[in-house]
């Protein structure tokens, strides 16, 4: 018994110390182990790194050109999102900017603006927006509301004063006030990072074993070396192996959850010792649904093919671009099937909003089911075609078996 | 004489296109990465999205009040479309709490002695907090809170008035005397999937066309087989090429056809221009992508190193051509790169002719960038020649 477990022991020992071997050897898993997660998180911050959408033209038909719809485009033009960028003499014209992607908005305001609003008629401006990006609708909404608020306010408070013989406050009878938690400031680049991030860590692993797996499959003469651990147990080379992915990965991942944040200040509520416990079973999951994938994956190259863009549907399962409730429950199902999207569910909850892991145990508990399950697919496979696979695929010789088991 | 030698060339080419023809067909990676990745990227973006804009957020109240006013402004509340409240929380860090399990997406406040402090003239602050971590139902919920709280001030400012004896005056400018009329052009009801899709699916395809450009390519060198395919083609790159990619090409132009058809008709996203423009555009989207992809591969002529800067160009795609976040808000140094993806001036056409309904006089400038990314390659044909003489794989 004793001798049983030294020697299981000693096999997982010799194929966490060889794998590492097989790792350095080969630029192809480098490059998804170590260069791609600290090189792309940087880009992918630094596109959206300004963070909102400022300042986008607009362009102004006013019919009124009075004092009062001059101070409205004053201050439009004052708010953060929208730039005046001039006046057409008339829609045609604002039309014909709009076209040429001069400005993104126009804003009509009516004749007798001014007229209307002076004998407490109410008067309307008129948006029209350019569909093509949400985001730049979004900004001259936001922009319009508040400016027509503001100024219907002092308009109400100057009519109360002055025009009717009210004695009594009606301008404020209360303060309505808006606080937004996690992203604070509502910016673009902390919203969809964190969760980006956590993607990426997923893709890197599976992209990795995948394309380690279809190295098992191809001959040494192609690859240059050999690629594969084979001791007795599947049990032991599988866990000394994730153990060793484990070991390479501590470094990407540090950088991944806590000096990205960092680097870019985006929303750092979490304790990083939580959130890297948390992730333990989102990379064991990801592991085992590299290995299962080796099934599938007959040469190294394949894994580009079948994988990269899985990046997409990923993305969208998780649910942080189009929240999850809302889709239908198919879809659902799926992402719940994927490590990312509970990883992703709990990191920015965690990272955001200041969770800690009792907060996040039901992603917690489901990944630590899927990482076993992941786990007993994953053994039956390398167990039952894999390992046939890469023994008919490679008749050792005694020199190469001696070397392996150097 | 010459003839015959004629005639040998084109049926060694129909059999050159033949054979390459059927070492797809065998194997099963190409029928993924041609087909059913595509397709599958098309029905997942378009069906994920199929049941419009998310309604019945959930969300929390919590009133510190207890008073009919503050019962009254819940009730309300709770009537609005957009929200379903979940819970009903004593406190602020009960419902922060909730928020922080991910339970409810944003919670209304309303404070102690609120009708108490509004009868003296005290102005209480109601404050409404949104999870801003979740982007689209923060915001929607933000959109619901407000229209809520600003009801209620006008409800108790009504009130106020009709006490001062003003009853008959109308009062509805005189609450909110200038009114925003918003006209979202071609889009008015604000669909999500018209405008992610649109450009989303035009990205997939790209990256599966420059990948699939890519593997097929690097893979006769990675066999071996690009010297002997090179002499058969005369050691000519370009009749190599030809027999190449002229099937791919075709099969491309079926999937992007048939992408199309899915997005604008099927689906019936806006589809305001002319059909024979937005489908040149697709048949040059797909000759501009394997423009690129050639153009990566020519210079690297390395399999994994090709679809490495594929892969990473394809993915990167979605952020720098500017689908969510405008390109004029982006580092100059960064919204440059916007501008050489093809599936940039698929999207600008796509907003110009589909959405906008514009004349085509505005998309000119863009199909002539598609005929530079086609042309790009040839200025490195050079090496992938040479690369194919010298037939090494690097793995």
């Amino acid at each position: 018994m004793k001798r049983k477990i030294s020697s299981l022991l000693g096999q997982l020992f010799r194929v966490y110390v060889r794998e590492f071997r097989v790792i350095f050897k080969d630029q192809g898993l480098l490059v998804f182990f170590i260069l791609l997660p600290i090189a792309y998180p940087i880009i992918y911050s630094l596109i959206y790194n300004p963070e909102l959408v400022r300042d986008v033209p607009l362009v102004i038909v006013d019919h009124d050109r009075t004092q009062l719809s001059r101070e409205f485009v004053r201050r439009m033009d004052a708010t953060q999102e929208v730039w005046v960028k001039g006046y057409a003499d008339d829609m045609p014209e604002a039309r014909r900017a709009l076209a040429g992607r001069d400005c993104f908005a126009i804003l009509e305001i009516p004749e007798n603006f001014q007229k209307d609003l002076g004998r407490l008629d109410g008067a309307d401006v008129v948006l029209y927006t350019d569909m093509t990006l949400m985001l730049r609708y979004k900004g001259f909404l936001m922009a319009a509301t508040n400016v027509s608020q503001e100024m219907g306010a002092e308009i109400q408070k100057r009519d109360l004063q002055t025009d009717l013989p009210v004695a009594v406050s009606v301008n404020d009878p209360m303060k309505v006030q808006n606080i937004s938690m996690g992203d604070i400031t509502g910016g673009f680049d902390s919203f969809v990072m964190p969760g980006v991030l956590i993607l990426i860590l997923q893709q890197c692993i599976v992209l990795a074993i995948g394309m380690a797996g279809g190295a098992k499959r191809e001959p040494s003469y192609i690859t240059g070396y050999i690629s594969f651990n084979e001791e007795p147990s599947v049990f032991m080379t599988m866990l000394g192996q994730m153990l060793s992915f484990m070991t390479i990965m501590i470094v990407p991942m540090l950088f991944l959850v806590h000096y990205v944040p960092m680097m870019f200040s985006f929303p750092m509520a979490g304790n990083t010792l939580q959130i890297l416990a948390f992730l333990l079973p989102m990379v064991i999951g990801s592991i085992c649904l590299g290995y299962c994938l080796q099934t599938i994956v007959l040469e190294r190259e394949s894994i580009f093919v079948i994988w990269v863009v899985t990046s997409l549907i990923f993305l969208f399962l998780s649910g942080l671009t189009w929240p999850r409730f809302a889709m239908p429950p198919f879809w659902q199902y799926v992402g719940d099937c994927v490590p990312a999207t509970w990883g992703v569910e709990g990191f920015i909850r965690m990272n955001a909003n200041g969770a800690d892991l009792q907060q996040v145990s039901v992603e917690y508990k489901a990944m630590w089911i899927q990482a076993g399950v992941y786990f007993v697919i994953a053994y039956l496979l390398q167990r039952f075609v894999m390992r046939p696979v890469v023994r008919a695929n490679y008749p050792l010789t005694p020199e190469q078996r001696a070397s392996i088991e150097e | 004489m010459a003839g015959s030698k004629d005639n040998g060339r084109k049926s060694g080419l129909r059999a050159l296109i033949k054979e390459n023809c059927l070492r797809m067909l065998r194997r099963p990676i190409y029928w993924v990465g041609f087909l059913a990745l595509p397709l599958f990227m098309f029905f997942f973006l378009t069906s994920l999205m199929s049941s419009g804009l998310p309604t019945r957020i959930p969300a929390a109240i919590v009133d510190r009040d207890g008073t009919s006013l503050s019962r009254g402004i819940s009730q309300n509340l709770s009537g609005m479309q957009m929200v379903h409240i979940t819970e009903s929380c004593n406190s602020y860090t009960e419902a922060r709490h909730e928020m922080q399990s991910g339970r409810i997406y944003g919670f209304f406040l309303i404070p102690e002695n609120f009708q108490a402090d509004l009868m003296a003239g005290r102005s209480p602050v109601i404050t409404f907090y949104t999870n801003m971590t979740y982007y689209v139902p923060a915001s929607l919920l933000f959109k619901t809170f407000k229209t809520t709280a600003l009801y209620a001030k006008a409800g108790v400012a009504v009130e106020k008035i009709e006490g001062a004896g003003l009853a008959s005056y109308n009062l509805a400018p005189l609450l909110n005397p200038i009114g925003v009329q918003t006209r979202p052009i071609h889009n008015p009801e604000l669909n999500y999937a018209i405008y992610l899709c649109n450009s989303f699916i035009p990205g997939a395809l790209q990256l599966m066309i420059l990948l699939m450009t890519v593997f097929s390519l690097g893979q006769d060198i990675k066999y071996g087989r690009s010297r002997e395919l090179l002499e058969r083609c005369d050691g000519s790159v370009l009749v190599y090429l030809f027999t190449k990619l002229l099937p791919q090409t075709l099969l491309w132009w079926v999937v992007a056809v048939f992408m199309e058809s899915w997005l604008f008709r099927w689906n019936g996203y806006p589809m305001n221009g002319s059909w024979g423009w937005i489908t040149l555009s697709q048949l040059m989207f797909v000759l501009a992508s394997q423009g690129l992809g050639l153009f990566f591969f020519c210079v690297l002529p390395n399999l994994r190193l090709g679809l490495s800067i594929s892969a990473l160009i394809g993915i990167l795609s979605f952020s720098l051509a500017a689908f969510s976040f405008p390109e004029q808000s982006m580092y100059g140094a960064l919204s440059i790169f916007s501008w050489v993806l093809p599936v940039r001036y698929n999207f600008l056409i796509y907003s110009a002719q589909a959405l906008n309904g514009l004349d085509i006089y505005y998309a000119r400038v863009w199909y002539a960038a598609y005929c530079v990314f086609m042309l790009l390659p040839f200025t490195m044909l050079w090496r992938l020649k040479s690369a194919m003489k010298k037939q090494v794989y690097v793995p």
